[in-house]
C-alpha cells in the first residue's frame, strides 16, 4: 500500500510526463495572448498548477493538449482580461471589399516565384503587429487553428463555443489577418496598389467607402464613422495597437457548407 | 460552383475540411478558372507565410524548472 506521499509523487510524475511536452505551445500562445514574456510565463505557470489540481477530472483518451489549452484559456480570461477593452464594431463588408481590390490587382506578382517566400523583406514583428490588430476572438482561432494546428472540433472545445463559429471566425479572422498583411506590403511598396486606403478622399471613394448597414448601401454622403475607418486601415501609426473587442450586435455569425 | 463560392470555402478546402462533392466542385471549377486558381495559389502562400513568421517561441528555459518547483510544491 503506497504511501499519501509517494502516491502524490507518482502523481505528480504522471501529470509532469504528460504535460510538460506542450510548455512550448502553451508559452507561444500564451505570448501572443498577452503580449509580454512576464504575463506569459505566470499564465502559463497557473495553468499547470490549475491542470495538475483537477488532473483526476481530465479523461483519459480524450485530447489532452486542448484541455490544457482550454484551462489557459479560462485562466486568461479570468485573470488578465480584467481591462476594460473597446466595443469595436466590425464592419467585415468593408474589409472584405478592399482585400479583393488589393488581391485582383496583385494576384500574378503574389504567385510570381513560388520558389522564394511571399513578402520576403516584411519583418517578423509586422506579421506580430497585425496579428495584434486582430479582435482577441478571431485573434485567438487564428492562434489555435493556424499556429497550433487544432482542429475545428477541438478548437470549439477549447473555447467553449460552436464549430460553426469558429469556422465563421476563422474565415474572418485570417481575411482580417491577411488583408492586414496585404496593407502593410503594399505601404512598404512590395505590391503594388495606388493610393493606399486612409489617403483616399471620403468624396472620391462614393459607395464603396461608405459603411454598409444591413447589407443595404448608404449614401456616399454619410461619413463613415471617423475613428472605426482609421482603425481599420491600420496605416496608423506604427507605435499604436488597437485591442478590439468583438462587439457582439456585429458578429452575424455566417454560415459555411462544406459538404 | 461559382467564383463567389470558391472565395467562401478557400479556408476550409487549404484546411481539407471539404466534404467529398464539394471538394469535387471546387477542383472542377479551379481547372476552368484561371482566377481562382490564381487566388488559392495566394491563400496558400500566405497562410504558409504566417504560419513561418509566427513560429512558436520557445519557453524560455527558467520557466520550465519553475513550473517544475510549484508543482511539486503544490498539494495534489
Amino acid at each position: 500500500m503506497k504511501s499519501a506521499e509517494a502516491y502524490e509523487h507518482e502523481q505528480g510524475w504522471d501529470f509532469e510526463k504528460a504535460a510538460m511536452p506542450y510548455v512550448d505551445s502553451l508559452y507561444n500562445t500564451a505570448y501572443r495572448m498577452t503580449r509580454n514574456s512576464e504575463d506569459a510565463e505566470d499564465l502559463v505557470q497557473e495553468t499547470y498548477l490549475k491542470a495538475y489540481k483537477y488532473y483526476d477530472k481530465f479523461e483519459e483518451g480524450t485530447n489532452f493538449k486542448a484541455w490544457l489549452f482550454k484551462i489557459m484559456k479560462n485562466t486568461f480570461i479570468n485573470n488578465y482580461r480584467k481591462k476594460k477593452l473597446t466595443p469595436h464594431k466590425i464592419d467585415f463588408s468593408e474589409i472584405e471589399e478592399s482585400y479583393e481590390r488589393v488581391i485582383q490587382k496583385n494576384a500574378p506578382d503574389l504567385i510570381r516565384d513560388p520558389e522564394t517566400e511571399i513578402f520576403q523583406d516584411m519583418m517578423d514583428e509586422d506579421v506580430k503587429r497585425a496579428l495584434d490588430t486582430l479582435p482577441h476572438d478571431y485573434k485567438m482561432v487564428v492562434l489555435l487553428a493556424d499556429i497550433e494546428g487544432f482542429s475545428y472540433k477541438e478548437i470549439a472545445e477549447i473555447l467553449d463555443c460552436p464549430v460553426g463559429t469558429v469556422m465563421s471566425r476563422l474565415y474572418r479572422g485570417r481575411k482580417m489577418l491577411e488583408r492586414t498583411l496585404l496593407e502593410y506590403a503594399r505601404k512598404y511598396g512590395y505590391i503594388r496598389g495606388g493610393e493606399p486606403a486612409k489617403m483616399r478622399s471620403r468624396k472620391d471613394e462614393g459607395k464603396s467607402g461608405a459603411k454598409k448597414k444591413g447589407g443595404a448601401d448608404v449614401e456616399a454622403e454619410e461619413a463613415p464613422a471617423g475613428d472605426e475607418e482609421d482603425d481599420l486601415n491600420l496605416l496608423a501609426s506604427d507605435t499604436e495597437e488597437f485591442e478590439f473587442e468583438l462587439d457582439d450586435s456585429s458578429e452575424e455569425e455566417e454560415e459555411f457548407e462544406l459538404e | 460552383m461559382v467564383c463567389d463560392d470558391v472565395r467562401r470555402v478557400v479556408y476550409f478546402f487549404l484546411d481539407d475540411q471539404l466534404g467529398e462533392r464539394k471538394l469535387e466542385d471546387l477542383r472542377g471549377h479551379l481547372k476552368d478558372c484561371r482566377n481562382c486558381d490564381d487566388r488559392v495559389a495566394v491563400h496558400k502562400r500566405l497562410r504558409d507565410f504566417i504560419r513561418r513568421r509566427l513560429h512558436p517561441l520557445s519557453a524560455p528555459g527558467p520557466l520550465r524548472s519553475r513550473i517544475h518547483e510549484a508543482l511539486r510544491r503544490s498539494p495534489a
